[in-house]
């Protein structure tokens, strides 16, 4: 015969019995000893005065004691052997009754892990959903649901995140193959249309050259960061402003800056590519005639790049959504010759939470979006006495450990 | 044979209908879905090609009221996301046919012609008349064995009239079918057209013009 696999409940049951066992035999034994002791047959023989027994009444008195006391051991021996009997039973008994109390204890551990055991990645809504009052078990079952519903909005954003990023590279790839088709098929193609078509597939490939670079940089920042080196805010945005307030310039915006030092630390090229991504975005979203406006600077809580542009309006509710990868706002498409992926602000949220820093994002009234992201005093460059607010942050290195904000 | 083409990637979209245009289609460019439908509401398609991520209204929304609508306009979805999954549903919704993205011209125009054959079930693969023979899929006409040098605009216009099988056919009609939205309905594209076509194809005459009503062969 197999033994059966040493499961809680029979654990449980074996302890249920085995403690019943030794406090059953506990209270025998010490019943047995007070019984014993006072249950004796005492022999009363008055001495003195009245000591005129006959050598005969002593001996018959003698006799009947020796006979008492040997009927004494009998029942005291009787009772021994019936209470182990009862204990016996009892054992039995109580083994039987452990065994569905410990099934009943465990009935919703055993629920738990069935429901548990079905879910996968295909039903990640379903939920334990354990009722009854709130003790260990409930507790388990709770925690349990909300790992699940971490888990299945990590998931969702996961599928989503694969969805678009298969149909960003499907879709100028199609074009890619219906411009060289065209081309290929034409009888009547001529050298110049032939020029045109690869200037064309160059400019595609181009594109397509940032989106991989924008979607490897999404992934690596997500990672956490390789290296930790100070850098200053207000200098990476003097640097991009250099490079690109032509641009700017040319769509008649107007650009005000308040750049205060804000030394923080990281990897500079992310923090660069940071700051580009919000400026790029405010000067390109923005109206004719509209104006951004940078400031840096250093607080009480570690220091900030605030961005704010005029622009459409914004629903306040879609503000959220605008940092999840591959969103528009609204209908907004992306024209021919247009290489934002809407990858800017996710990549943007990546790299701050790599960096233990906060992003708050609010849609202006007036029309356009005001960012601000926050990044910890870092430790090793600023004045450590003053880096408390923000010195737990800067201490891990892993972007998980700080992301909890959405 | 006419053919809507709703896209909302205007470079595709016009990458598509050049090389369905060449190859003797009459094609059109809607946007977004709410201007395809708008579009399908007015000319009586025979193939739409539709784009699945349209901006304003989605790709299944219009082909739910393509369907809808009935007529005999097939559906061929186009997709980015080319899953087993997608295709089912998109097939489900209604649509007659479904290629995914990246599609070779190749396909995308069998598809067209075989979609546009089951609009009209009696067609034989190959239309005859007398020793006049026209294949749509090759797009080559002969007669009595002889190739003949038709522009593709030629070829589209024997095609629905050997297609239209004896019936009269008006120059409106022809206008719908075989030219496009580039066409201008007030010139006498049809009639010179039609005149090419009666000198390529040689004696005895095919194509009699029936006072008042059209052509017919």
């Amino acid at each position: 015969m197999r033994l059966p696999s040493p499961t809680v409940r029979l654990r449980l049951t074996l302890l249920y019995g085995a403690l019943f066992l030794i406090s059953g035999a506990a209270l025998l034994a010490i019943t047995y000893f007070f019984f014993r002791r006072s249950s004796g047959i005492n022999l009363i023989v008055p001495n003195g005065g009245h000591s005129n027994f006959s050598r005969q009444t002593l001996e018959g008195i003698e006799s009947s004691y020796a006979g008492l006391e040997r009927a004494h051991e009998r029942s005291l021996h009787q009772l021994l052997v019936d209470s182990g009997i009862a204990l016996g039973i009892m054992t039995l008994i109580s083994i039987a009754l452990g065994w569905l109390v410990a099934g009943r204890v465990l009935r919703p551990l055993r629920t738990m892990t069935a429901t548990t055991r079905q879910i996968s990645e295909h039903n990640l809504h379903e939920r334990l959903a354990l009722p009854g009052p709130k003790d260990e078990l409930k507790d388990l079952a709770d925690t349990v649901d909300d790992l699940l519903s971490r888990l299945e909005t990590a998931f969702g954003a996961q599928q989503r995140f694969v969805a678009n990023a298969a149909h960003e590279l499907r879709t100028p790839m199609t074009l890619w193959r219906a411009l060289l088709e065209e081309t290929l098929t034409d009888p009547d193609a001529t050298i110049d249309s032939f020029r045109a078509t690869s200037r064309r597939l160059l400019a595609l490939g181009e594109e397509q050259e940032r989106l991989l670079e924008s979607l490897l940089t999404l992934a690596s920042s997500e990672r956490g960061l390789g290296r930790r080196e100070p850098f200053d805010l207000a200098v990476l945005a003097e640097a991009f402003l250099r490079d690109e307030s032509p641009e700017a310039a040319a769509l008649g915006l107007r650009i005000d800056t308040a750049l205060g030092p804000a030394r923080a630390a990281g990897d500079t090229a992310l923090a660069a590519r940071l700051v580009r991504n919000l400026l790029d975005n405010a000067v390109s979203h923005n109206v004719p005639g509209g104006a951004v406006h940078i400031r840096t600077g250093t607080g009480a809580d570690g220091t900030f790049l605030s961005v704010a542009n005029d622009g459409p309006p914004i629903p306040p509710a879609e503000v959220g959504r605008l940092f999840e990868p591959f969103q528009r706002l609204g209908t907004e498409r992306t024209g021919p010759n247009d290489d934002h992926h809407g990858l800017g602000l996710s990549i943007v949220r990546a790299i701050a939470t790599a960096h233990g820093a906060i992003v708050d994002a609010e849609a202006r009234p007036e029309g356009g979006l005001s960012v601000e992201v926050r990044f910890p005093v870092p430790r090793d460059v600023g004045k450590p006495t003053v880096a408390v607010g923000g010195s737990q942050r800067v201490g891990s290195r892993h972007s998980g450990e700080s992301r909890d904000n959405p | 044979m006419r053919v809507l083409v709703v896209e909302d990637h205007a470079e595709l979209a016009e990458s598509i209908v050049r090389v369905l245009r060449r190859d003797g289609i009459a094609a059109d460019i809607a946007e977004d879905g709410e201007e395809g439908l708008r579009r399908a509401a007015v000319v009586d398609y025979d193939v739409v090609v539709l784009d699945r991520d349209l901006p304003r209204l989605h790709g299944d929304e219009v082909c739910r009221a393509l369907v809808a609508r009935g007529g005999d306009t097939k559906v061929l979805m186009l997709t980015a996301s080319g899953t087993i999954a997608d295709r089912v549903e998109g097939l489900s919704l209604g649509a007659d046919d479904y290629l995914p993205k990246p599609f070779a011209f190749a396909e995308l125009l069998a598809r067209i012609r075989a979609l546009a054959r089951r609009a009209q079930p009696s067609l034989p693969p190959i239309l005859e008349h007398d020793d006049l023979q026209l294949d749509p899929g090759r797009r080559v006409a002969t007669r009595a064995g002889e190739r003949l040098a038709l522009s593709p605009k030629e070829l589209a216009v024997l095609e629905h009239l050997l297609g239209a099988d004896g019936r009269v056919v008006s120059a409106e009609e022809l206008l719908e079918r075989v030219w496009d939205e580039e066409a201008d309905p007030f010139t006498t594209t049809v009639k010179s057209t039609i005149n090419r076509l009666r000198a390529k194809l040689g004696d005895p005459p095919v194509i009699v013009t029936v006072p008042q009503g059209g052509y017919r062969i």
